[in-house]
C-alpha cells in the first residue's frame, strides 16, 4: 500500500494542536507526524513527544576532553621541550588551572556548536519538504498516511481549522 | 488648603495617568502579525540612502589608509614609528586591545545574562550587542598583532611541536591571553551564529538573487522542525551559561598582563574584578550608541528599539557604574594608602602633572557624570542622551586605559627614564581599527537580520494582558 505525506498548514498553536490530537485519534502515530514552525513550541503544547537531543551529552564530552587536553599541554608538554627558569616549577599547578579552565571551556563551546550540527544533519541543501509560511508565523503539520486514506485525512484538517491541506513535496530552499 | 487640595488632585491625576499606561508601548504588548515583522526587517536591510554610500566610503577609505597601509609602513620600517620606546614598549595598541576587548563584553553579558534571567527586554537587541563583541574581538587581535611586529611569527605562540626546540610558556600570561581570547573569539561568534540561522533561513525565503544564495548557504538547510529547535535551544541555553565565565576570565586574564608584574599602578589584586566591571562599563556605553543609530539611521528600527529598552539599559549602565566606582576606589585607595615611594609619585604625578587633564575627564566622565544623569528616568528614556553619557564613559575608558598601559610605564622606580609617552603611527592605527569596526557593523546591518525576529515573536507569544478586576496587568507565560 502506497504511503501520501500531506501538509496542513494552521494560523496558530490551537488548531494545530488539536489536529494533532485529531491524528493521533485517526490512528496517525506521532514517528510519522513532523511540525514545523518559526518559532521554538513546547512539545507538551502540542501534546508531542519529548524531543531527542545528543547536544548536551556532546557538550560534557567536549569538556572532559577539553580538560584532558588542557592536562597534556600543562603537565605533558613542557616535559617535551622543558623551559627551565631559575626557581621556578617546570609544571605549576597554578597557571596550569587557567590554561586547563580555558581549553575545557573552548571544546565544551566547540562540541555544543558541532552537536546542533550533527543533531540537525546541518548543513542540508537537498529537496527538502517546506512551506515559506512558516517563517510568517505559520504551523505545518506533515503526516504520513495510506495514499487511499488522504480524502479521509484532508477533510478533518479543513474541519479542524486548517488553511490549507495539500501533499507535501519535496523543493529545493 | 486651596494649594493643599490642588496638590492632592493633581497627585491624583498623576495616579490615574500611572494606571491609564498603555501597554502597547512595550514591544511584548504591541505584537504585529510575523508576515509583517519579517518585511519590516527585511526592508531595514535593503533600504539604504545615499549617506550610507558616503559614510561607507569615507570609511573604506581611512581602513585602507590608516590600517592596511600604516600598518604595511610599520612592518616595513619598524615599531619605532609607532612611538614606542623606552621606557613605555607597551603603548597605544594594547590600549586599544584592551579598550575593543572591553567593548566586547557587553555583547555577551546582555546576550548571555540576560537570557539567563530570562528578562524579556533583552530581545530585540541582543545581535546588535553579539554583533559588538565579535567586531571588538576583531579590532582587539588586530592590536595585538600590530603590537606583536613580526606578525609572521605569531604561529610561534601556538603549541605545535617544531623545530625551533621552542615550546610555548604556559607560564606567561601572555600565553593566556591567547588561550583566553581566542576561545572568547570561537565562543561569541559561534554564539552570534546560532540564534542568527533561524532569521537566516527567513531571510532566505524572501530573498532573490546572490541574497538568496547567500542565506540559503548561511541557513543550512534550516526549517524549523521540532528537533531542529530542540537542539537550537539546547546549545543556546549551553552556551549562554558557558560563555559567563569565559567572558569573565578573558578580562581578568588581560588584567593580569598587567597586575603580575611588580610595578607601581598595576600589582594590585583587586585588578581582575575592576577590569571586567570596566569592560562591561565601556561595553554598555557602547550598546546605548549603536542602539540609538540602529533606531535613527534604520527603517522601522523604532518598533523594535523602543524607549523601554533604552530605560532598562540605562538602569544596566548605572548598576554598573556603582560597581565600576566602588572596584576603582578600592584600587586607588589601597595605593595611595600602601606609603610606596614610587606609587605615590604615580598618584601625584597623574593627580598633578601633564596627565592630569586625562585622569580627571576619566573621573569625571566614569564615576561623575553617569550617576547623576542615569538615576532620571527621563535621561535614561532619551535615547541621544542615553547615547552621549555612552559615549563619555567611553572617552573616559579609553583615557583610563591609555594611563594604565604607557603613562604608567613612564612614571615607574626609575625617574631619570621619565618621559612623556608621544604616539605616532599608533594615532592612525587606532582611527584605522575603529574605522574598521564601524564599516564591518555598517556592511553586516544590510547583509544579517540585526533584530532577531524569531525571538521578539516567541516574546510576544509569551506575553498577554489579563483582566484582573477593571485592570489589565501585564502576564507572561511560560512556553519552555
Amino acid at each position: 500500500m502506497s504511503e501520501a505525506t500531506l501538509l496542513a498548514i494552521f494560523e496558530d498553536l490551537d488548531p494545530a494542536a488539536n489536529a494533532i490530537d485529531t491524528l493521533h485519534e485517526m490512528g496517525v502515530g506521532d514517528e510519522n507526524i513532523n511540525v514545523i514552525s518559526g518559532v521554538p513550541v513546547a512539545h507538551k503544547i502540542l501534546g508531542r513527544p519529548h524531543p531527542w537531543t545528543n547536544v548536551s551529552k556532546l557538550s560534557m564530552g567536549g569538556a572532559v576532553a577539553g580538560f584532558a587536553f588542557g592536562i597534556f599541554l600543562n603537565f605533558g608538554t613542557p616535559h617535551l621541550y622543558g623551559i627551565q627558569v631559575g626557581g621556578q616549577y617546570v609544571t605549576p599547578i597554578p597557571p596550569g588551572a587557567i590554561v586547563t579552565f580555558e581549553m575545557t571551556m573552548l571544546f565544551a563551546l566547540l562540541a555544543t556548536f558541532l552537536g546542533v550540527f550533527l543533531d540537525s544533519y546541518f548543513p542540508n541543501y537537498r529537496p527538502l519538504e517546506y512551506v515559506d509560511e512558516v517563517s510568517d508565523g505559520k504551523i505545518a503539520v506533515f503526516f504520513r498516511v495510506a495514499e487511499d486514506d488522504a480524502k479521509k485525512f484532508t477533510d478533518a484538517m479543513n474541519t479542524l481549522g486548517a488553511e490549507s491541506v495539500k501533499p507535501a513535496e519535496a523543493r529545493q530552499l | 488648603m486651596t494649594a493643599s487640595s490642588k496638590y492632592l488632585s493633581g497627585a491624583h491625576e498623576a495616579h490615574d495617568a500611572h494606571h491609564e499606561e498603555d501597554p502597547k508601548q512595550y514591544l511584548m504588548y504591541d505584537p504585529k502579525p510575523r508576515g509583517e515583522m519579517n518585511a519590516m526587517v527585511m526592508e531595514s536591510m535593503h533600504t539604504t540612502s545615499w549617506k550610507f554610500w558616503v559614510v561607507l566610503g569615507v570609511l573604506s577609505f581611512l581602513v585602507v589608509t590608516c590600517f592596511f597601509f600604516a600598518w604595511g609602513y610599520m612592518i616595513d620600517e619598524g615599531l619605532y614609528v609607532g612611538g614606542v620606546m623606552r621606557p613605555a614598549y607597551w603603548g597605544v595598541f594594547l590600549v586599544n586591545t584592551v579598550f575593543w576587548i572591553g567593548i566586547s563584553h557587553a555583547g555577551t553579558f546582555i546576550s548571555a545574562i540576560l537570557r539567563v534571567f530570562k528578562a524579556e527586554f533583552r530581545r530585540p537587541f541582543t545581535r546588535a550587542a553579539e554583533l559588538m563583541t565579535t567586531f571588538g574581538l576583531i579590532q582587539a587581535g588586530a592590536s595585538i598583532f600590530m603590537h606583536m611586529g613580526r606578525v609572521w611569527l605569531s604561529y610561534w605562540m601556538f603549541p605545535i611541536p617544531n623545530a625551533r626546540q621552542l615550546w610555548p610558556n604556559f607560564h606567561s600570561p601572555l600565553m593566556w591571553d591567547l588561550l583566553a581570547i581566542s576561545t572568547y573569539v570561537l565562543g561569541s561568534t559561534m554564539y552570534l551564529f546560532l540564534p542568527l540561522i533561524p532569521d537566516l533561513a527567513m531571510a532566505r525565503d524572501r530573498s532573490t538573487g546572490w541574497r538568496k544564495t547567500f542565506y540559503k548557504i548561511l541557513a543550512l538547510g534550516f526549517r524549523g522542525t521540532e528537533g531542529e529547535w530542540r537542539h537550537l535551544t539546547v546549545a543556546m541555553n549551553f552556551f549562554a551559561f558557558a560563555i559567563i565565565p569565559v567572558m569573565f576570565s578573558v578580562h581578568t586574564i588581560v588584567s593580569w598582563d598587567f597586575a603580575m608584574a611588580m610595578r607601581p599602578g598595576w600589582s594590585s589584586s583587586v585588578f581582575g574584578p575592576y577590569f571586567v566591571l570596566g569592560a562591561l562599563h565601556s561595553g554598555m556605553g557602547a550598546v546605548a550608541m549603536v542602539l540609538f543609530v540602529m533606531r535613527a539611521t534604520m527603517k522601522h528600527m523604532d518598533y523594535f528599539i523602543r524607549k523601554e529598552h533604552f530605560d532598562a539599559l540605562g538602569k544596566l549602565m548605572l548598576m554598573v557604574t556603582f560597581a565600576y566606582t566602588y572596584f576603582f576606589f578600592n584600587d586607588y585607595i589601597v595605593q595611595w594608602y600602601g606609603g610606596d615611594k614610587a606609587t605615590d609619585n604615580l598618584l601625584h604625578w597623574l593627580e598633578e602633572g601633564p596627565m592630569a587633564w586625562m585622569f580627571l575627564q576619566f573621573v569625571f566622565f566614569n564615576i561623575v557624570i553617569p550617576p547623576l544623569l542615569l538615576w532620571s528616568k527621563k535621561v535614561r528614556e532619551t535615547p541621544w542622551l542615553l547615547a552621549l553619557i555612552g559615549l563619555m564613559i567611553n572617552v573616559g575608558m579609553y583615557w583610563e586605559r591609555y594611563l594604565i598601559i604607557p603613562v604608567m610605564l613612564t612614571i615607574n622606580r626609575m625617574p631619570f627614564t621619565w618621559k612623556l609617552f608621544q604616539p605616532r603611527l599608533e594615532i592612525f592605527l587606532t582611527i584605522g581599527t575603529f574605522s574598521m569596526f564601524l564599516l564591518f557593523y555598517m556592511i553586516v546591518s544590510r547583509l544579517i537580520p540585526l533584530i532577531p525576529v524569531w525571538e521578539v515573536q516567541e516574546g510576544q507569544m509569551t506575553h498577554s494582558l489579563r483582566k484582573v478586576g477593571k485592570a489589565k496587568l501585564p502576564t507572561i507565560s511560560e512556553f519552555e
